[in-house]
This record gives C-alpha cells, sequence and structure tokens, in this order.
C-alpha cells in the first residue's frame, strides 16, 4: 500500500515536469529529431547529470542500494530504440508523455493515445517467445552497469558525462548549433 | 516565495530546471521504493488485466504469466500519477481545458504538415501507440523506464536505446517534412 502511494506521488511530479518542460506538446517532440529545438535533449540530459550524481553518491554513502539495472543486448536495444524513434517522431509523443498529455484534457493522447499503447501491449505478449528471446541472447551483458562492465570510477564517468552535457548546453545555446528549420 | 509562485505558474519552464526536477524524482524513486520510473510496463500490466477476463486462453502464456503478471500494480499506479501530475502542471499555468484541450492537431506545425483533420490526428497517435509499446517490449523500457532509468544507473542499454531513437527519429522526420525539415 505505501509503495501504491509513493508511486502515485513520484508519477504527480513526474508527470508534472513533463508538463513544464513543454514535452507534452507535439512540436517539441517531433523538431528535436530536425535540430530546431533541443528542449527535450536538454530536459533528459539534465535529468540524468542529477539523478546520476545523487545516486551513485547516496550509494557511496551506503544510504541506499541500487534496484535492477536494465538489462544490457546490444542489438535489442538498439534495434529498439530505432523502432521507438519512429514512433515517437511520428506520432509527437512516447508512453510518458502520452499519460501527462492525457491528463492536461488532450483526447488524441488520451483515447487512440491509450488504446494504441493497449493493443501494442497485447501485439508484444502475445508475440513475446517469439521476438524477446532471440533478440536479448545476442551480445547479452546482463543487467551491468558501466563503471562495472569496463571497470571504471563511477565518479569520473559521471563527471565525463557532465562536462559533455554542459559542453552540449553551450553548444546549443550560445554557439548557435540549433538549426533554423524552414518549418517552425 | 512569490517569485517561486509567479514561476510555477508559468507554462514553459527552462529545460534545465524542469530537468532538475525530474533528476530528483528519479533519485526519490530508489531512495523511497527501490525502484525506478517507467511508463510503457504499466500498459502491459492493463493489457494483460484485460486479456485474462476476456480471453483466458489467448493470455495464458509466459508473458502474461510471469514476465508482465497482469493487474493494478506500482508501474500503473506511476501511470496515473503522471496523469494527474500533466493535469496540474496546465491547471498551475492555466492551460487545463478539459476535453476542450487543443489536439495535436491544432498544433501550428502538425497542421501544415498534416492537415487540421482531427481523424488522421487519431489514426496516426493510434498507430504510433502501437509502434511505441512495441518498440518499448523489445528495448526494455522507454524513454522513462528505459532512457532516464537506466541512464542515471549509468546502464550502457539506455544510451544505446538514445541512440537508436535519434538513428530512428531523424529519418523519420526527414521523410515526414522533406523539403520542409
Amino acid at each position: 500500500m505505501t509503495n501504491f502511494i509513493i508511486a502515485l506521488a513520484l508519477g504527480v511530479f513526474f508527470g508534472f515536469s513533463l508538463n513544464k518542460a513543454g514535452l507534452t506538446k507535439y512540436n517539441k517532440i517531433i523538431n528535436v529529431y530536425r535540430f530546431t529545438d533541443m528542449t527535450v535533449l536538454k530536459f533528459m540530459m539534465t535529468a540524468l547529470v542529477v539523478s546520476m550524481s545523487g545516486l551513485y553518491a547516496l550509494r557511496g554513502l551506503g544510504l541506499i542500494t541500487f534496484p535492477n539495472v536494465p538489462a544490457t543486448y546490444i542489438v535489442g536495444n538498439l534495434v529498439g530504440g530505432i523502432i521507438f524513434g519512429f514512433g515517437m517522431a511520428l506520432s509527437g509523443y512516447c508512453p510518458g508523455t502520452a499519460a501527462a498529455g492525457a491528463g492536461e484534457g488532450k483526447l488524441d493522447y488520451l483515447i487512440p493515445g491509450l488504446f494504441g499503447f493497449l493493443v501494442g501491449a497485447v501485439i508484444y505478449g502475445l508475440t513475446y517467445d517469439k521476438v524477446f528471446p532471440a533478440i536479448s541472447a545476442i551480445a547479452n551483458y546482463g543487467n551491468t552497469t558501466m563503471p562495472d562492465l569496463w571497470n571504471l570510477s563511477p565518479f569520473l564517468t559521471i563527471l565525463t558525462f557532465a562536462l559533455m552535457s554542459l559542453l552540449l548546453f553551450y553548444l546549443i545555446d550560445r554557439v548557435g548549433w540549433q538549426r533554423k528549420g524552414s518549418e517552425q | 516565495m512569490k517569485f517561486i509562485l509567479n514561476y510555477i505558474r508559468k507554462d514553459e519552464w527552462s529545460p534545465y530546471v524542469a530537468g532538475v526536477l525530474l533528476g530528483l524524482v528519479g533519485i526519490a524513486a530508489v531512495w523511497a521504493s527501490n525502484s525506478l520510473l517507467g511508463a510503457s510496463g504499466a500498459f502491459e500490466n492493463i493489457a494483460g488485466m484485460i486479456g485474462k477476463a476476456v480471453a483466458p486462453a489467448v493470455f495464458d502464456n509466459m508473458y502474461f504469466n510471469f514476465i508482465m503478471p497482469p493487474g493494478i500494480t506500482v508501474g500503473v499506479m506511476l501511470v496515473i500519477g503522471i496523469f494527474f501530475g500533466g493535469m496540474i502542471g496546465a491547471a498551475t499555468s492555466g492551460t487545463l481545458k478539459w476535453g476542450k484541450k487543443d489536439s495535436a492537431n491544432s498544433d501550428e506545425q502538425w497542421k501544415r504538415i498534416f492537415g487540421a483533420q482531427t481523424w488522421k490526428r487519431w489514426l496516426i497517435a493510434f498507430f504510433g501507440a502501437i509502434v511505441l509499446e512495441y518498440a518499448a517490449g523489445i528495448a526494455g523500457g522507454c524513454t522513462s523506464g528505459l532512457a532516464i532509468s537506466g541512464g542515471m544507473l549509468l546502464a550502457p542499454a539506455a544510451f544505446l536505446f538514445i541512440a537508436g531513437m535519434f538513428v530512428g527519429g531523424i529519418p523519420t522526420a526527414l521523410l515526414i517534412y522533406g523539403k520542409r525539415f
């Protein structure tokens, strides 16, 4: 029961941040793939820098343990990502932003969106044993992290990621690495 | 204090500020419940629940029995929370128009590319959602469950997925926008 309430509260803040970042808008999602508005990338990379720093610091202090790390199986992660990118550029949302947009009252997110996710889930669940075991068996490294896999210092890995993110933000915001598309 | 309240009422925040908030939520998920954020899995839980009620024989397979057990899970609660979070976010900026809220087909950019017809938007939204959910299944999560949640633990899977998103998304955008890319 407690876990249910925690999940609900986490979801509320998550959805709130998606709304405030503007990710529930069609143009924000599609324009990251056109490089004319990099909001999605800025939002995600900022979240990653904050959360990876916090989590590794808290684990270092012995205050938390990590939950099950999402599994790395190179071909599946990559192919899944490619198909996902196609779906995202086409529809202008993803499962999380669709849920938040539905809460705003966007009926196209709520009705065909919810319905489509459920249909997709059914198709996936019924074809799972023909698809997933085969694709996840290729180059499978299990539930691993980069520091564990390559014997890196978590601190230096996170520092590198943070500096790369800052450089990218600088290039986008100050140097003008953002395209001016013919279609705004 | 007034500054903070005024900022909360803004329609759109700096992505950096919103990103810090999401990052803190990601930390809180691990700290408070030793769990990760996610969205796509919830739809599988619900689909399994409906499926098992309607056609139990068809849904009596390994996936819906063991991999993604049907029912109202913690993940489903999270998605319900996201729904209300979006609602509260829109309410604070006065852009909540339930039922009348502009769909994507009233977005100027969408209109110029696809036209203003609702049926067209709904068809694309429906088809896109099927593709997204299936792809999330193969990849092992979606933008929240894999890219964000995996990325914050430094899982290589997350960065492969993000790279894939761009490899798939850029040609799709090129194809849709053509000369107008």
